[in-house]
């Protein structure tokens, strides 16, 4: 193996980009807008979901002729105004048919002896009646009540009888969703981007016969796939450089761990993505072929590699599936490592098993390219 | 001593004999044409002598050695006949790769360079991107990349496919220069009319060789007034190889 050869073939990858734009703008400016558009629409919180209160609480007097105090006012103070926009009513019917008319999202009541059963510490409850067509505004309806509630409680010095704390946390202490949301994005960027280039790119260099003239060279199938794995793992620590610096300037994210093991672990994830996008062209006799290709692509990453999802949220029975995908090593990986804080003495399992891919991926890519029987 | 020998050739691509129990023997120095209409098995033939596809049985040797030995890259060149040059990168950045693949001495790949380019007329475009490219000088870059190297053996695939009769003139003109440096020059086409230009043509109908010799030779011995006809005549009858094909071998120049 020359490494002239090797560096030959990765020159011309790069030379190739410098002549086309579109190219570059696709390997630089998609993984930002990916994590633009994920990171906005996922990982920001749901804000001004409309709901009706109806209070019938009628509170309790502290002496006779005085004002009552009213804690569930009290509570309701205490709500999230940005997560919750509030109505008021006083009839039950009326909000009720508001939601069944699709005007608000929920009616939340309280009965006539709130205050009071809270102070004697009675049980009460506060009705809902929800529209729960969308699981993810009822949930943050009920994290704001909840959150309205604990502040209440604190404020008005009455204990609850059971608190659960869990602001010392292991991991993630400050963590929001786009902590966990973000890791996700650049290894499916990277993954996606990676494989969908280097597999058409190949595609190219089978249907123009370039790779026939290539290997009537000196160069053997492994200096090629060897050339462009350079290439691509150069431009994949790139892409993770510029997602990262992105995600900390725009999302704020959370980053406990070396950077350089992270930026390591994205420019495997890219080496091994593009191995797997020559293999893939050496299924397709043309570009449109291959084109046809990038949902069998996009959708095992997307669903099964844990990127979005957490994988325990899959059935058993399809996580093998999950343990057989690359990317789902790389956000594990980058997950502990910007959210744990963990350095290369907790996360080799991850890096071993990418490595152990890449191995896999690059041998099968030369033999792909191997003179046909 | 010859450059090119293959005795029962065979190649089966799923079910059909695209070579056919071929034998051929190219001498050095010969500018020798395969001609055929498309699908003959020309295409077939080039790429097992340069070692892109394996032949199903039969022997293929080339300058002493099996085809498709690695140590025989740095002695032939190739253009096929999609051209194969990297759309994306100049003219010069194509050459560059392969002097880098090549393993070209670097102080030699400067002046070697612009011989080639020279040697095409595309001196004044060596730093227009390919894709800007008109066909013909396409297929000028693709030449000159063949040539890079120096090769003792150039096989080229359809070279002039596609090309104005100008410039088909100019690049027969360019392969007697080679033939003139020495250089072995294997052209498949299936022009007729440019294989006059050859030392010697083969004749390929249906993977297999219908007739060998120089061009005068073989229209003379078909009875034909050019080689298209003879071509015809030859196809038709389905006659297989003639008995004198095999014994004109002593064309060399």
């Amino acid at each position: 193996m020359k490494a002239r050869r090797v560096l030959a073939v990765t020159k011309r990858v790069f030379r190739g980009f410098k002549h086309d734009r579109r190219a570059v703008g696709l390997l630089l400016f998609a993984p930002i807008l990916a994590m633009t558009v994920f990171g906005i629409a996922f990982a920001g919180n749901i804000t001004n979901i409309s709901v009706i209160i109806v209070n019938d609480d009628v509170g309790v007097s502290p002496a006779p002729n005085a004002t009552p105090v009213k804690l569930s006012e009290q509570f309701i103070g205490s709500i999230d105004k940005h997560v919750l926009s509030i109505e008021r009513s006083d009839n039950m019917t009326s909000a009720v048919a508001k939601v069944r008319d699709g005007r608000s999202w929920a009616v939340i009541r309280f009965p006539a002896n709130f205050s009071a059963a809270v102070m004697g510490r009675v049980p009460t409850t506060i009705t809902i009646k929800a529209d729960k067509s969308n699981q993810q505004v009822y949930v943050a309806i009920l994290k704001a009540l909840r959150d309205g509630s604990d502040k209440m409680m604190q404020k008005s010095g009455y204990k609850m009888p059971i608190n659960i704390d869990d602001k010392d946390a292991v991991y993630g202490k400050n963590a929001e969703f786009s902590d966990f949301l973000i890791p996700g994005v650049i290894t499916f960027a990277i993954f996606l981007l990676t494989t969908l280039l280097t597999m058409l790119t190949f595609t190219t260099e089978r249907v123009n016969r370039t790779l026939d003239r290539l290997l009537a060279t000196p160069a053997t199938e492994v200096e090629i796939v060897l050339g462009y794995a350079l290439a691509f793992g150069i431009i994949g620590t790139f892409q993770a450089i510029i997602l990262v610096s992105y995600g900390v300037a725009a999302f704020h994210i959370l980053i406990e761990g070396s950077l350089l093991l992270a930026f390591l672990i994205t420019a495997l994830l890219a080496t091994t993505s593009q191995a797997l996008g020559i293999l893939l062209s050496s299924a397709s006799r043309t570009e449109a072929q291959a084109v046809q290709m990038i949902p069998l692509i996009v959708l095992p990453a997307f669903l099964l590699s844990g990127i979005f999802w957490p994988l325990e949220a899959m059935p058993s029975w399809l996580r093998p599936f999950s343990y057989a995908l690359p990317p789902t090593y790389a956000a594990q990986g980058l997950r502990s490592i910007m959210i744990r804080g963990w350095g290369i003495d907790r996360v080799w399992p991850q890096l071993l098993a990418i490595v152990v891919f890449l191995a896999f991926f690059l041998a099968l890519a030369s033999l792909s390219l191997r003179r046909r029987r | 001593m010859s450059a090119v020998i293959v005795r029962g050739l065979v190649k089966v691509f799923d079910g059909l004999r695209a070579v056919d129990d071929l034998d051929l023997t190219i001498e050095k120095g010969e500018v020798y044409g395969l001609l055929g209409p498309n699908g003959a098995g020309k295409t077939t033939v080039i790429r097992i002598l340069v070692g892109l596809i394996k032949q199903t049985s039969g022997d293929a040797r080339v300058l002493d050695r099996p085809a498709g030995e690695k140590e025989l890259a740095n002695r032939t060149g190739y253009m096929p006949q999609e051209l194969a040059l990297y759309d994306m990168l100049t003219v010069d950045e194509n050459l560059d790769l392969f002097a880098d693949l090549y393993e070209m001495e670097r102080s030699r790949i400067g002046p070697r360079k612009l011989e080639v380019l020279r040697f095409v007329a595309l001196e004044d475009r060596r730093d227009s991107i390919v894709y800007q490219l008109s066909g013909g000088m396409r297929h000028r870059a693709s030449l000159a990349v063949a040539l890079l190297h120096e090769p003792e053996l150039l096989f080229l695939d359809e070279p002039t496919v596609g090309v104005d009769p100008e410039l088909r003139a100019g690049f027969w003109e360019n392969f007697g220069r080679l033939k003139a440096s020495g250089t072995t020059v294997i052209i498949t086409t299936h022009y007729m009319d440019e294989a006059r230009h050859c030392d010697r043509v083969g004749l390929m109908h249906r993977g297999r060789l219908v007739a060998e010799g120089p061009p005068d030779e073989v229209v003379a011995r078909a009875g034909a007034r050019d080689l298209e006809e003879a071509f015809l005549k030859l196809a038709t009858t389905g006659a297989g190889k003639l008995p004198a094909a095999r014994a004109s071998g002593g064309v060399r120049p």
